[in-house]
This record gives C-alpha cells, structure tokens and sequence, in this order.
C-alpha cells in the first residue's frame, strides 16, 4: 500500500515532447485512472512510473522515496500489459511464481501465494495450463495474477482489456473493481474508454496532448466538467455543443446561434460574449413545437431502454436521450426542452468553463 | 473417396513430370556413391545398375582402418565431429549474446556491428583462407584445430548474429518489460525467458554451424596438415594423392561422411525449416 506523486514531470523523445510538466498525487489505496484519446500520453505516464521509460524531468515519487534513478525491480510495483506479456513456454503456475523465483521466495510461500492468488482468480483448474491453452479472458486473470502474487506497493494497468471482447470487457471490469475493493492496493489503470474510466475510477486524471486537462471523481467530471475538452470526453453519447452569443432577449437571456435562441436559465457569462453552449443528451426533453427550442426529428433509433433521437436546430444538430418510447418520425417538428440548472457554458476561444 | 476430377490428375501429373526428373537428377550420384561402397573393387568401374556380387567387404575395411589410407579412420571421423560441435556450440554463444544485445537490451552502435560483420560475405571465403592462414600463424596456432574451429565460427557468425536477430525481433518486447518488472536482470531475462523461447532458432542456426563445420575442406586443409589432427574431408581428400586411387573405398567413406548431416537434418527437420526462414522476411 502506497501513495503515488508525480511532481512537475516531463517526457520528450529526442526533442518531441510528450509530456508537458504533469504534478498530481494518488492516494494510498486509491483507484486512480488515467483516460485520453490515443496519443495523449497517458501510457508513457505510466511507463515512467513502472520504470520502463526514463523520467525527463520532475519527480515521481513512491511513498514519498523518489524513484527516478530506481529500477523497475527494485519500485515494488507489478504492472498488467495490454498484450497480457504472458510467458508463452511457462505453464499457469510457473507464470504467477517467476518474480516469486527471482526474488528467492521458498517453495512453501510460492506455493501459499500462488494458490491464494488462483482461488482469488478462479484459475485453480488452469494452473498446469500453458497460455495458449487459456482464453482471452483467462490470460487476463492470469497477468493479473502475476501482479497479484507480488503483493506490490502500486498495481499498474495499461489497458488490459483493449484486447476483450465487448461482453467480456464488462465483465472483466468487474472483476478488477471486485480485485481493488477487496485488496485495497493503489491501483493506476490506463484506458481510453472513458466509460470504464467512468465506471472503474476513485479519481480520473483526464489527459489530452500531454498535459492534465481535469482531476476528479467520475460524477465530479461529468457534472462540472472544466473545459471544452473534459466536457466532451466524458459522457456517451457525448455533450451537444453549440457555439453562439449570449444576448439578452424578451428579459431572459440566451445564447443564440444562427436564429436559434438557447435560454441560459441562471448559467453565467456576459453579454455579447462568444461562448461555446453544452448540454447533455439526456437532459433535453421532447415538448411541443411552440414551447421549446424549435427542432426537427432527423433520426429515431429506439434501443428498448431509452431511445436516442438525432435533431436538427438551426445550423445545430443534437442528440437527445429520453427513457421514454416518445411516438415521433422523422420529419417531425418538435420542441427541445432544456432542463435549468443543466447547461454547460464556456469560452469559446479558451474552451475553459464559465462558472458555476 | 472421392474421385479426382481431371483437373487435379492433370495438376499432379505436371508436377510428377517436372519431380521425377529432378529427384532422379540429384538421387543419381548418390545412387553412384552407394553403388561403389558396395562393390568389390575389380567391378567397381563395370557400369552396372546393381553389382553382380554385392558386398560388405568395404565397409569392413574402413572400420578395421585396412589400407594405407585409412590407417586414422576412427580418430579423423572424430576429428570432424569434436570440431563440428565446438563449431557448433561456440557459435551459438556468440550469435545468441550478440543478437541478444542487438535486439533485446539495443546497445548503442549494436546494429552496425552487426551490419559490419554481414559484410564479410561480399567477399567469397576462399579469398579469405590465405589471410586466415596468415593470422593464424601470428597466433601460432596453425597445426591446431583450434584454428580451423575459430576460423569456421568466424564464418558462421554473421549469418547466424542476423538470422537470430530478426527472429527475436519477433518475439513481444512486453515480455522483457514484464520480466524486468518481475524482477529479472537482464542475465536472468537472457536464461529463463530468451533462450527457452529462441530454441527452435537455436536449434538451426546450431545445426547450419555444425553442417558447415562438418563439410568444411578448403579451411580444414589449410589450417591442418597432421594425420592425427585432419579432419576426414581432408582424409577423403588425400586418397586422391595416389595415382591408383581406391575409389571403393573412397565412396565408402564418403558414404559415411555424409550419413550424420542426413541424421541431423531429419531430426531437426521440424526446427529447420521454421529456424531459418523465421529470418528470412522482414516483417
């Protein structure tokens, strides 16, 4: 069990840098999880931790001991390959003891923690198996396994289940959550899905072009999302954003965009001012015509819980979700109704949230 | 079963003409070479397709090392193989250590060197063989067979450095990353982790060394000059000296010679072929 601090880090290749100065702190038994679209540098932040790539500058520290000049062996920390990196000639059982080896364990201890570990995992019947034997699924639990076995400071996860199935990925969600409440290790885990971020994390880091856009916890992110890029990221289907002008008009105010006016209920922002006009999916409802946002039905596509429908105002296209089974067409002109209280306002230019 | 359409009879029969020539083409000298061990001399040049009296007498003088020329029979036969296999396993250690520093721990400069010793090849080996004499009379260790062991893993080196190169090229480099993590130095990650997954690759490019050792003549030649030390290529060589050569005798033990690389081909048949084209394309 351990903390993690990252301090001022920095990452180039050559003279590309990939990591712009990155500092935030991972609390001791914290599920943390590191999300951003490819490329964000969100695996290199990681690999720096484990020690497989060099620190270019700043710190990272473990239990507050700095561990830029340590060895990956020496940080106590076991880490969970996307490609699962599992030992093609060594069986189940051989896999989950070989650091156990290296480190000079006895037999009986090896055998103690790899049986706890296969009962944790439900590989008790593939322990004699070779990995080429064993499912998708199976290697996964395997990998874990081997990090399990280690009873490390830091657990790391470079997003183990890319290479899963879309049944299988949920349910091995599951499981690693299961994992981390029951053994309370820090964990880091890396994706660039961000609804298992949503729905795995203690704390989000949100990256984006090597540098941290948001920290927070999931429901934190999702409701006051600090910038354009946050807002946009978290969610499914993603935050409508429409890009306009704040007026005042018939003594309310709004954001127009194209002829269409969006009202702003209570949400700041200044008059005449170029902002950038989010709502969620699910918090625009159906009215009729003359009430709401003037709108037009583009698609219909009912998924039995709730139906998505794509909309057309103005210049704007929307997505809106609603539980219900609204009777609607295509072709059909509606009103949009925008819950107060639920729209996300920002600068158009910055792209950082207007406050509240 | 199901009869063969005509199509099919006529693919096969396109092949067999084109396999059966091919295959009597490279069987017939060694149809030849059989054909002599097992007749008696007087007969030996008769033309014949099978001999009147077939007989084992040949094969008898050899092993009871009965004429003049075979006088070290035993002690070249093992000649060949002690050299072959110090051939064999030196090359290994150095092609493994130096295509697992290329590939695994990428030492800086690694691929040059490697890239250096490739280009050896441009220049045909038996140009080579008189400046190899020459430094190994420097070395003073001409009349060795160290001589001729250090000269044929210098020739067996560079291909063996590139073929194992690119086929631990091949194998995931998370696995290294996981090993170190595991705790593994990079000794550790060399014994438990390389090597048993290099093994089909081993496996050839030790064979291949062996092989090449084993056929060796023009080095082998050069490098030794005493009967007890020669290898039985040379041997085989030296029958020829004689105005009256032995000729049965000569294809006997050229008949033995070449039975152990048959042996070794057809075990390793299986790591052959995948070993050495697992270099072969660039992927």
């Amino acid at each position: 069990m351990a903390s993690v601090s990252f301090q001022n880090v920095e990452k180039a290749f050559g003279s590309t840098k990939v990591i712009h100065g990155i500092g935030f702190d991972i609390h001791d038994g914290e599920f943390m999880v590191l999300v951003g679209p490819s490329g964000c540098g969100k695996s290199t932040l990681l690999r720096m931790l484990a020690g497989l790539e060099e620190i270019t500058g700043g710190t990272i520290a473990i239990d507050s001991k700095v561990v830029n000049d340590m060895e990956s062996k020496d940080r106590d920390i076991a880490m969970v390959f996307q490609s699962y990196a599992l030992y093609p000639h060594m069986t189940v059982a051989d896999n989950m003891a070989f650091s156990l080896k290296l480190r000079k364990a006895d037999a009986k201890t090896i055998e103690e923690r790899v049986a706890r570990a296969a009962k944790i995992l439900n590989l008790e019947p593939y322990l004699k198996r070779y990995p080429r034997e064993l499912s998708g699924g199976q290697r996964q639990r395997v990998a874990m396994g081997r990090a399990i076995v280690r009873d490390p400071k830091v657990f790391l996860f470079d997003e183990p289940l890319s290479n899963l199935d879309a049944k299988l990925r949920v349910a091995m969600r599951g499981e690693i959550k299961a994992l981390h409440q029951r053994l309370k290790t820090t964990t880091v885990y890396v994706t660039h899905d961000q609804v298992e971020a949503m729905t795995m994390a203690d704390r989000i880091v949100v990256m984006h072009d090597g540098r941290v856009e948001q920290i927070g916890t999931p429901l934190d992110l999702y409701d006051h999302p600090a910038n354009l890029f946050v807002a946009q990221f978290i969610g499914s289907p993603a935050m409508n954003v429409i890009e306009g002008t704040v007026r005042r008009a018939d003594g309310a105010r709004h954001v127009e965009a194209g002829g269409v006016f969006w009202p702003l209920g209570n949400a700041a922002g200044s008059d005449g001012q170029a902002v950038a006009y989010g709502v969620r999916p699910e918090h625009l409802g159906l009215t009729s015509a003359a009430d709401g946002v003037p709108a037009e039905i583009i698609v219909v596509e009912p998924t039995g819980a709730e139906t998505e429908l794509l909309v057309q105002a103005g210049a704007a296209q929307l997505t809106l979700v609603t539980h219900g089974r609204p009777q609607v067409n295509p072709g059909d002109r509606i009103g949009l109704a925008i819950e107060p209280g639920a729209v996300h306002l920002f600068d158009q230019k910055s792209g950082e949230r207007i406050a509240p | 079963m199901k009869t063969p359409t005509w199509r099919q009879v006529s693919t096969e029969a396109k092949l067999l003409l084109i396999g059966i020539p091919v295959l009597i083409w490279t069987m017939l000298p060694i149809y030849h070479l059989f054909l002599f061990s097992i007749s008696p001399k007087e007969s030996a040049f008769a033309g014949k397709l099978w001999p009147d009296h077939p007989t084992l007498h040949n094969f008898e003088v050899v092993f009871r090392e009965q004429h003049y020329y075979l006088s070290h029979f035993w002690l070249q036969i093992w000649n060949s193989l002690l050299i072959a296999v110090t051939v064999g396993v030196l090359t290994l250690l150095v092609a493994t250590s130096a295509a697992f520093a290329i590939s695994r721990l990428k030492v800086k400069g690694g691929r040059a060197v490697m890239n250096l010793a490739l280009f050896t090849y441009f220049i045909p080996a038996a140009f080579l063989a008189v400046p190899m004499y020459k430094t190994m009379s420097t070395y003073g260790l001409l009349n060795s067979q160290w001589a001729l062991i250090l000269a044929m893993v210098t020739i067996a080196a560079p291909y063996s450095i590139w073929v194992l190169k690119q086929a631990s090229d091949k194998l995931p480099y998370e696995l290294d990353e996981a090993a170190r993590i595991d705790g593994a130095s990079p000794l550790q990650l060399f014994r438990l982790v390389y090597m048993p997954l290099m093994m089909p690759s081993l496996v050839a490019i030790g064979t291949y060394a062996l092989l090449l050792a084993w056929n060796e003549y023009l080095y082998a030649f050069l490098l030794l000059s005493n009967d007890r030390q020669i290898t039985l290529a040379v041997a085989l060589g030296n029958f020829l000296a004689a105005d009256d050569s032995p000729w049965e005798l000569l294809m006997t033990v050229g008949l033995i010679y070449a039975l152990p690389p048959a042996a070794i081909y057809y075990v390793f048949k299986r790591y052959m072929v995948g070993g050495l084209t697992a270099g072969a394309v660039k992927s």
